[in-house]
């Protein structure tokens, strides 16, 4: 029987990879192995995660824990590369763009094990950024890369890389969404803040250039507490970043409603139930696109165009003190056309499947 | 780079400093120690002693350790060289610190992704700021990358360094010391994992090397790695006829290079070093990076073929006429180029 290790270290690639994993093993065919590199340590990051959604816990697990770039992706590479020795799969997976996905990666590589990574090609063209390297880096070092667009293709062929690797799939993360939309709730957590559905703004931030740096910190602040002046926020927040707030003794409207960082299930609840998000995150790009939430994603470039070309999203740049004129004068447009981006449709991961079937292993 | 460096400095009132780290990826005193010593080259600054792991911690362990050393030097450039471990793993932590990194022999392919190198080039040059490519060739394939911003032709840094070592060697080392006169000994050097680890290759590479040894003296400066290899493998006669040495200084492998009559290799610089020397070069590789020695017939690319290395050897003697062409790798002035354009960039 072929072994393949899936590899998954954060959150969104829990996401991705449970039902690539759920498709892989209903074929019956694969010796499969689960690592976990424990590149997020947070119970609501990954206990909580494996029970609300039954996932397989997984077979190993490195916890490697949080530090720096550098020093995170080196640990990695030396506990993986014993893992790979010591089974020596035929396949490895890897999602997205995370430390652990290099690591992983690259790896493999040296030992002449073939990569498949999921969620190739996507490109912000902003270097300053530690998941466009880590991106980059990985597709180059993989033989199958599947693509969730036609512009990941694009991207891809245009570094080289050959047609006949890539393998246009869809997004499994929204394969995730579809499997588990029934479940999807926050009506406690509306209930708690005196929340209205369709009557309140989500917002994560979480990228160290918005919620870092005190100064800019408080013009997230300040332009969310003008925001909440129109409409209430609900904005569950890092404890880091809470932290920061507390000790620059920046104030917050009590019209913005601060809770810990939620679970899988009541997050998607919060975003599907949702007047409109604002976001720094890639992965709420794609998931508000799914369920046609407006997205208004505070970044100056996005990997993702597709979500802001077909999709729900709308790039406004990482300037907060413009932000709500910007959501002012959106709101006097028309609406916005909102499509489903093509192959988004709950089957991605069992394309995956049958292509590994019959074209890899 | 370090002598360009010192002379620099000698005239300009801006200084540059140079922080050499050594990774200790090369472990034998042969191959590094008397390289700093012998070259005049400034000794490193930090010793990381990183050696003797599979590559995934090898490349781990470096990472860490080099992203501390920048931290507290906070440089305005990261040089990387070449296609090893400690290439990749400075252009990481580098990247990951967002200080810029300038690649010096950038843009080099074999095209084959079994071979950690390939994997260490491509990476090193996907986050690379500046890419100093040997040739015209290295240019193209990073084009064809999709690399095209900050990527010059400087021409190949070796050259300088052969250039400039040339006389010294020839000066300094007398060929008696081998029992060898000029242009009457076949050189070779095997150390890649593909010919050292797969022991049909290996056999096969030393079958042909003890036909050649019966008309020509066959020196073969041997990688410690190789030699345990065939003690543990009790294979040891396959030596026999063959002149083993013990890695060389480089300056006594620059002296036997440049009068050899062949080179065997499997080495990607001394195929180009050959060239330099106008030494003809059998290759025992299945591709290799410099193709232009190829394409102007100085460079045969066999494999571990025992009849294809033999043919080779015997061909040799009728085809090459020992005309030197125009050198695609530039005029020896490649570390003057780099450190213009590095000066530029920084102003």
């Amino acid at each position: 029987m072929k072994k393949i290790d899936i590899v998954v270290g954060a959150r969104p690639n829990y996401i991705k990879a449970f039902p690539v994993y759920e498709a892989l093993n209903k074929t019956g065919n694969f010796d499969l192995r689960l690592i976990n590199t424990g590149q997020h340590y947070d119970d609501n990051m990954s206990n909580i995660f494996f029970r609300q959604l039954g996932m397989k816990k997984p077979d190993v697990d490195l916890s490697v824990g949080s530090d720096s770039h550098a020093v995170q992706t080196a640990k990695i590479m030396i506990k993986i590369e014993k893992e790979f020795l010591r089974k020596k799969p035929d396949l490895l997976i890897v999602f997205g763009d995370v430390n652990s996905t290099i690591a992983a990666a690259l790896t493999a590589a040296k030992l002449n094990i073939p990569i498949a990574h999921i969620e190739a090609g996507l490109r912000s063209f902003d270097r300053s950024m530690p998941e466009e390297v880590n991106r980059i880096l990985t597709d180059q070092i993989s033989t199958y890369l599947f693509t969730t667009s036609p512009e990941a293709e694009k991207n891809l062929l245009l570094e080289g890389k050959i047609k006949k690797q890539i393998y246009f799939v869809g997004n499994t993360m929204i394969d995730s969404l579809v499997k588990f939309e029934k479940l999807f709730n926050c009506s406690d957590l509306l209930i708690e803040n005196k929340l209205i559905k369709k009557e309140y703004i989500l917002v994560t931030l979480h990228r160290p250039s918005n919620v870092d740096n005190p100064s800019k910190l408080k013009d997230v602040a300040n332009s969310l507490n003008m925001i909440s002046e129109k409409t209430e926020i609900i904005w569950p927040i890092h404890p880091r970043t809470w932290g920061k707030l507390n000790q620059y003794k920046i104030l917050l409207n009590e019209r913005i409603n601060i809770t810990k960082p939620k679970g899988y299930l009541e997050f998607m609840g919060l975003q599907k139930n949702a007047k409109f998000i604002i976001t720094d995150s890639g992965g709420v790009q794609e998931e508000s696109t799914y369920f046609g939430i407006p997205c208004f994603t505070v970044r100056d470039n996005t990997e993702r165009p597709i979500t802001v070309n077909r999709g729900s999203n709308i790039l406004v740049g990482s300037d907060f003190t413009k932000l709500f004129d910007v959501i002012i004068e959106c709101g006097k447009k028309e609406k916005r056309r909102n499509l489903l981006p093509e192959k988004w449709d709950g089957a991605s991961s069992e394309r995956i499947a049958s292509i590994i079937i019959n074209n890899i292993l | 780079m370090s002598r360009a460096f010192r002379e620099f400095n000698k005239t300009s009132d801006k200084k540059i400093e140079e922080i050499i780290i050594h990774t200790g990826q090369h472990f034998d005193k042969n191959m590094s120690e008397v390289f700093f010593t012998e070259l005049e080259i400034p000794h490193p600054n930090y010793n990381l002693e990183i050696a003797n792991l599979p590559h995934g911690a090898m490349t781990g362990r470096m990472l860490e350790a080099i992203e501390v050393v920048l931290k507290d030097e906070q440089p305005d450039y990261v040089l990387i060289y070449g296609d090893t471990n400690s290439t990749l793993a400075g252009a990481l932590a580098a990247s990951k610190l967002h200080i810029p990194i300038a690649h010096v022999e950038a843009g080099l392919r074999s095209f084959n992704m079994k071979m950690p190198e390939e994997i260490n080039r491509i990476l090193s040059d996907k986050i690379s700021n500046l890419l100093f490519c040997p040739t015209e060739i290295a240019v193209i394939n990073l084009k064809n990358e999709g690399i095209v911003s900050g990527v010059h032709n400087v021409g190949d840094v070796m050259y300088d360094v052969t250039l400039y070592y040339r006389e010294q060697a020839k000066a300094k080392i007398e060929l008696s010391k081998w029992n060898v006169t000029d242009g009457n000994y076949a050189l070779c050097t095997i150390h890649r994992a593909e010919n050292t680890d797969n022991l049909s290759r290996l056999q096969s590479i030393f079958d042909a090397l003890r036909e050649i040894a019966k008309e020509l003296p066959v020196i073969l400066p041997i990688h410690p790695r190789t030699r345990q290899l065939l003690k543990r493998l009790d294979k040891e006669t396959w030596l026999k006829s063959i002149n083993i040495l013990e890695p060389l200084p480089f300056l006594e492998m620059l002296r036997l290079e440049m009068s050899a009559k062949v080179i065997l290799t499997d080495s990607g610089g001394i195929q180009k070093e050959a060239y330099f020397h106008e030494v003809p070069c059998i290759t025992l590789r299945d591709e290799t990076e410099w193709v232009e020695t190829v394409e102007m017939g100085w460079n045969k690319i066999v494999g571990a073929d025992k009849e294809k290395i033999l043919n080779a050897y015997q061909s040799y003697d009728i085809e090459l006429n020992k005309k030197h062409q125009q050198s695609p790798y530039g005029n020896g002035n490649t570390a003057n180029k780099i450190l213009e354009i590095l000066i530029n960039e920084k102003n």
